[in-house]
């Protein structure tokens, strides 16, 4: 069953919460999940833009209170 | 489709051109991209080692709203950029020649090399070419 780690990026500025993320997935095994916590508002489009790019999977983005949750698992 | 590399040449010595260079160099970097930095003129004082904070930006109102909302460290965002994805930095041996300054009065680690503009141009000529 797929792991996922949480990474709280709040009050991280661009590219904080993408950068972190990127460090988390170097961490995990393929197929596992990462969910970033982000309150930089381009997170939400920044992080899937990169995704697609790279080559991994979006598993979703959830609006909520002052902050974007994204999951994202690691697909290579 | 393999992307087009960056080549960033980075001469100001303004907090907020350095910070854009820091960010565009990093992203890029982790985003499949070869990315290139020159480092010349003005910029070179931000990379000196020793350097605090204050000692190492410097600019206008972005500046301070930078350093006061704890941004990304520009010096940081190239080590991230370096350690995570396919970023090179170069300092200008020109400028290492008119400051007098070696290599190692620069962050440790965090150039690959010292290198003449003409060659950096040279190697410039296949990729996307930006000036800050």
């Amino acid at each position: 069953m797929a792991q996922r780690t949480k990474i709280d990026a709040r009050g991280a500025f661009c590219p904080g919460p993408l950068m972190e993320l990127i460090a988390g997935l170097k961490l995990i095994e393929v197929g596992d999940e990462i969910e970033v916590w982000s309150s930089d508002k381009g997170s939400a489009k920044d992080i899937p833009e990169w995704v697609a790019k790279v080559g991994h999977e979006m598993v979703g983005v959830e609006q909520c209170e002052g902050y974007d949750s994204i999951v994202v698992r690691k697909a290579k | 489709m393999t992307s087009q590399p960056l080549f960033i040449l980075l001469c100001s010595g303004e907090h907020e051109k350095i910070q854009m260079a820091a960010m565009m160099a990093s992203v890029g970097a982790v985003s499949d991209r070869a990315v290139h930095v020159f480092v010349s003129m003005n910029a070179l004082a931000a990379f000196e080692k020793t350097a605090s904070p204050d000692q190492r930006y410097h600019g206008g109102e972005f500046s301070r709203l930078l350093r006061e909302k704890g941004a990304p460290d520009a010096i940081q965002l190239f080590e991230q950029g370096r350690m995570l994805g396919d970023l090179k930095m170069y300092v200008c041996s020109m400028a290492l020649d008119i400051t007098g300054w070696g290599e190692d009065r620069l962050v440790d680690g965090l150039f690959d090399e010292a290198m003449g503009l003409t060659k950096f141009l040279s190697e410039a000529e296949s990729g996307q070419f930006v000036t800050l």
